[in-house]
């Protein structure tokens, strides 16, 4: 056996390494490839989407977030707090599973890591539950509004009511078109995609995978206006839409946990995800109570007006975060932009927040034209 | 050139190769299980749940706190999955490697090495026969933790009805399952090393340098998963997944993660294993 | 070199051709060596200690694989048919290997398991008479922690026994045997040849392959210098005339008179080539000299010196 036969051996390990690499990347993209489909207008399919109406569905609900956000350490980890939770839905990846037979019957299970956190109406009443502190909460629906999905229920993880916020927000601003066709938590879909025709906003395109057979969104893609990666994406890896079971929304107390029932449904803002919604940024600076935020703008290039953040005190990490900020002035003022690869913020010295999914510039404008 | 041809029949008739070829498997596993060490690293993980749960009874804690380790005050049963969850990032790991870093470069330092392959066992079934033995050994770890929390979780603990992370409660009997299915999965998490460490052994001739760059290698490994600069990379990473043995507590179990994990252990496995055949078939053992 | 090179002896059981190893270094231990060793022989392989034999006997066990060159053994080539031919061959590599941690039969117990032609039913009664051919029977169950070097080489002969072999490749098996090992050692190998085993066994010392091999061959640096019988070794020594005596100077005056030639004088003899014989003329002109006669005869060289002749260089010597 000479010392090349020997050698050549090693071509073994070699191959392994392509073929366990190769499946590890391009498995995914060969299960994902564009299935053959009749063709179908932007028209027609944005008509079948509004009119879909499933009687029950469930499956796994697969999301992650890049929004380019800078990663603040004291922030991110805590789902404790309002901010916390919606920063940690807004970063990194989350799978869910969701059933859904009627607005009032829906459950949400969100599996973190080790914990689980669950939402579940059974149409009398709603549960949160979190397996980490092993605590449930109980709100009893009002039997007079049956159509309307109580507080708590996170909608960000229904990519149906994703899809819909987004849907209402087309109008002239908006180009859409029928982009192709892709493969959805193993059904063929047809990829309807919105692009923003404005040059304000920091959105490239929003792209539904639209179930060729249900039209129920599949998947709702977000991506920025620059770079390849999607900065949000939410869909299903797995759907059914057989009709769950009524026990999947039922919830027991089991023993040894500590159940709350608060006497009046109050809103909960920090367990439901706010959806997402072009319009809407959640500020990251803690909001005092009683500033309702007001809108400039409309479409794409909207920007969010809050009033009397405070951006001072003990709150290290944004500090940090804001000493790197650039600095900027104009007829409005003086403040400090934060940037990031969607959402752009101005934080002016006299306490008014801008936040948006636009450019730097636009929110400069806004600034300007907003009253004092 | 050849005088074979003109050979005449040997005195002996020929042996005929294969006829047992599973008797190296069985020896192997003497050759792990027949050591003193091998029984003090198991002794040391079956001590895992015991210390574990001195420590919650001498607490005094009544299911206070969070996680699998706040229920085992109140379920005796979560003594199995807790003390499973916390050897996860180091006690099991370190077993592993020492067991794999043994095994080729031990055979190499004593020079046991050449007497088996003159046997002759052959270069690849012995590999072969050191990956079972490794195997076995894993699954061996696991499930005396999983033994040793179900009696000390018994002994010192009430036990009932599993309460699982989705909120629904199982049968004690069907928990235990769950527990023992939790076991097995976190046996097939550590394969993955147990290539790495199983290759690393083939490159040297001194266990103890093939412990400490098979250990080595699951440090970097460890801190690349924490960077979180690097998150492309994560995925593909040898323990990004091993949290996942959870999921077999939710209802319905979710299996996603746990395919994903296992086929990411079989990925590393084919590797290394690969790897660790093309050296061994090709070395000079000396 | 030698002449049965040519015509191979069918049924050779270990033959080697143009068998090379260069190390990675560029060092070449082993230099394009040809053996032929005799079915039923027992072969000495002589040399001093790093002149290449361990190396050579690793690339006959397909241990290391050669540089250039080939291996046949029991007529298969080697490495390639190792699972067929190895069985029927016991092998003793460079010192004796064992798990210390077990007892000497758990190690034949292993060993045997991993010949997977080795039949599982027999293996402990096998053991037990490897054991008892190397006089080991009584430490069977003591750790090889607590052999001596010696028992442990005992040992390793006793793998070498566990079946039926038609080779043995033994490195230095009397290596770290005491004399009384070592007599041991050599009386069963001289069994294991009168079986009709062909024995091939590595040596750096002369007397065993004078006490007990019918073949010899001799390496150094690497190559091999001389490959033949040892009766026709010892046919090419000519005797010398050795004279012990006081008076050293007329006695070597005297034979070289004579026509002795190569003469060397010692503290106590005179010796050289005796060409002419009978020697009795000899001993006539020295005792016609009033040379005082202590000692007088002919003496054939002992091997070692004719290998050093050879090589070169002593034995017993590392590089």
């Amino acid at each position: 056996m000479g010392a090349t036969q020997r050698s050549r051996r090693w071509l073994v390990p070699v191959a392994a390494v392509a073929v366990v690499a190769g499946v590890g990347t391009l498995g995914p993209v060969v299960a994902d490839a564009s299935p053959k489909l009749p063709g179908i207008s932007a028209q027609e399919l944005l008509a079948k989407v509004q009119t879909a109406k499933v009687d029950g569905l469930s499956g796994t609900v697969q999301s992650s977030a890049d929004l380019g956000l800078p990663a603040l350490p004291g922030v991110a980890g805590g789902s404790d707090s309002p901010s916390g939770a919606v920063t940690e839905l807004l970063s990194g990846k989350h799978t869910a599973r969701v059933a859904f037979a009627a607005p009032d019957k829906a459950r949400v299970s969100v599996l973190d890591t080790m914990a689980e956190r669950v939402w579940t109406m059974d149409g009398k009443s709603a549960w949160a539950y979190d397996s980490a502190e092993r605590e449930a909460v109980k709100l009893n629906l009002p039997a007079h509004q049956p159509g309307k999905p109580a507080a708590g229920t996170p909608k960000s993880y229904d990519p149906q009511s994703v899809a819909k916020q987004f849907l209402d927000a087309i109008d002239p601003s908006t180009k859409v078109d029928v982009s192709g066709t892709e493969k959805v938590a193993g059904r063929d879909a047809y990829k309807l995609r919105l692009i923003p025709r404005a040059d304000q906003t920091t959105v490239g395109s929003v792209t539904l995978a639209v179930d060729s057979k249900t039209w129920v969104p599949l998947q709702v893609t977000v991506l920025p206006r620059t770079g390849k990666d999607p900065a949000v994406q939410v869909g299903f890896s797995q759907v059914s839409f057989d009709v769950p079971a009524a026990s999947t929304f039922a919830f027991t107390p089991p023993k040894g946990v500590k159940v709350t029932e608060p006497k009046t449904p109050t809103t909960r803002p920090d367990r439901p995800a706010k959806p997402i919604d072009p319009k809407a940024v959640p500020g990251k600076p803690n909001l005092k109570a009683g500033n309702e935020p007001t809108v400039i703008g409309e479409g794409w290039s909207a920007v969010v007006l809050v009033r009397g953040a405070e951006l001072t005190g003990a709150n290290g990490p944004l500090d940090q975060l804001l000493a790197g900020a650039q600095q900027v002035q104009g007829s409005w003022g003086k403040g400090k932009i934060v940037t990031s690869k969607m959402v752009n913020v101005l934080l002016t010295d006299d306490g008014r927040v801008f936040a948006g999914l636009v450019t730097p510039q636009t929110l400069q404008d806004a600034a300007a034209k907003a009253p004092r | 050139m050849s005088p074979s041809s003109a050979v005449a029949e040997p005195v002996a008739p020929a042996a005929r190769p294969g006829r047992y070829p599973l008797a190296l498997f069985r020896s192997e596993l003497q050759l792990v299980f027949g050591r003193a060490r091998t029984w003090v690293l198991l002794a040391v993980l079956a001590g895992v749940p015991l210390l574990i749960g001195i420590a919650i009874k001498l607490s005094g804690s009544e299911g206070g706190g969070e996680g699998f380790i706040g229920q085992v005050a109140g379920n005796g049963l979560f003594l199995i999955v807790a003390s499973l969850g916390l050897s996860l990032p180091f006690f099991l790991p370190t077993a592993v490697t020492v067991i794999a870093g043994e095994s080729l470069a031990g055979e190499s330092s004593l020079g046991t090495l050449r007497n088996l392959l003159t046997a002759p066992a052959g270069r690849s079934r012995l590999l072969a026969a050191k990956m079972v033995a490794l195997i076995v050994f894993c699954l061996a770890a696991t499930l005396t933790i999983w033994l040793s929390g179900l009696i000390v979780g018994f002994a010192l603990f009430p036990v009932g009805d599993v309460l699982l992370l989705s909120g629904t409660t199982i049968p004690l009997g069907e928990g235990l399952l769950r527990a023992l299915g939790i076991a097995v999965v976190i046996a097939l998490s550590l394969l993955g090393l147990a290539g790495i460490g199983l290759f690393v052994s083939s490159l040297t001739s001194t266990p103890l340098a093939a412990m400490a760059a098979t250990f080595g290698t699951f440090i970097v490994l460890g801190i690349l998963t924490a960077i979180p600069q690097i998150d492309v990379i994560h995925p593909w990473l040898l323990m990004f997944r091993w949290t996942s043995f959870a999921d077999l507590l939710r209802d319905p179990p979710y299996w996603g993660a746990i395919g994903k994990n296992l086929l990411l252990q079989a990925g590393y496995l084919t590797v290394f294993y690969a790897a660790a055949w093309a050296r061994i078939t090709s070395r000079d053992i000396v | 070199m030698t002449q049965t090179q040519q015509q191979p002896a069918a049924g050779s059981p270990l033959v080697t051709r143009g068998l090379t190893k260069r190390f990675r270094g560029g060092q070449v231990a082993v230099d394009s060596v040809d053996l032929e060793v005799p079915a039923g022989s027992v072969f000495g392989f002589l040399g001093p200690n790093g002149s290449g034999k361990t190396t050579t006997i690793r690339m006959l066990l397909g241990l290391i694989a050669p540089t250039a060159g080939e291996v046949q053994l029991l007529g298969e080539p080697m490495p390639k048919a190792q699972l067929r031919v190895l069985p029927r061959v016991g092998a003793l590599v460079e010192g004796p290997a064992f798990y210390p941690f077990w007892s000497g039969q758990a190690n034949l117990l292993r060993f045997d398991a991993a010949d997977s032609t080795a039949d599982p039913r027999t293996r402990k009664a096998r053991a037990g008479e490897a054991l008892e051919r190397v006089g080991l029977s009584n430490a069977a169950g003591k750790k090889v922690r607590a052999y001596s070097l010696g028992m442990r080489q005992r040992l390793a002969i006793a793998v070498a026994l566990m079946q039926r072999r038609e080779l043995l490749v033994l490195d230095e098996p009397t290596n770290g045997l005491d004399p009384q090992g070592t007599r041991e050692v050599r009386h069963l190998i001289q069994d294991l040849a009168g079986d009709g085993t062909t024995i091939f066994t590595s040596t750096h010392l002369l007397a065993e392959v004078e006490q007990v091999c019918t073949h010899a061959a001799v390496m150094s640096r690497g190559k091999l210098i001389r490959q033949s019988s040892v009766a026709e070794l010892r046919a090419e020594l000519r005797p010398r005339l050795v004279v012990r005596t006081p008076d050293l100077g007329i006695a070597a005056e005297t034979l070289k008179s004579l026509g002795v030639t190569d003469l060397k004088t010692t503290d106590e003899t005179v010796e050289g080539d005796a060409v002419e014989l009978p020697i009795e003329k000899f001993a006539a002109a020295l005792v016609a000299a009033d040379v005082r006669i202590h000692g007088f005869g002919l003496e054939r060289p002992s091997l070692e010196e004719t290998f050093v002749a050879l090589t070169g260089e002593g034995f017993d010597v590392a590089q």
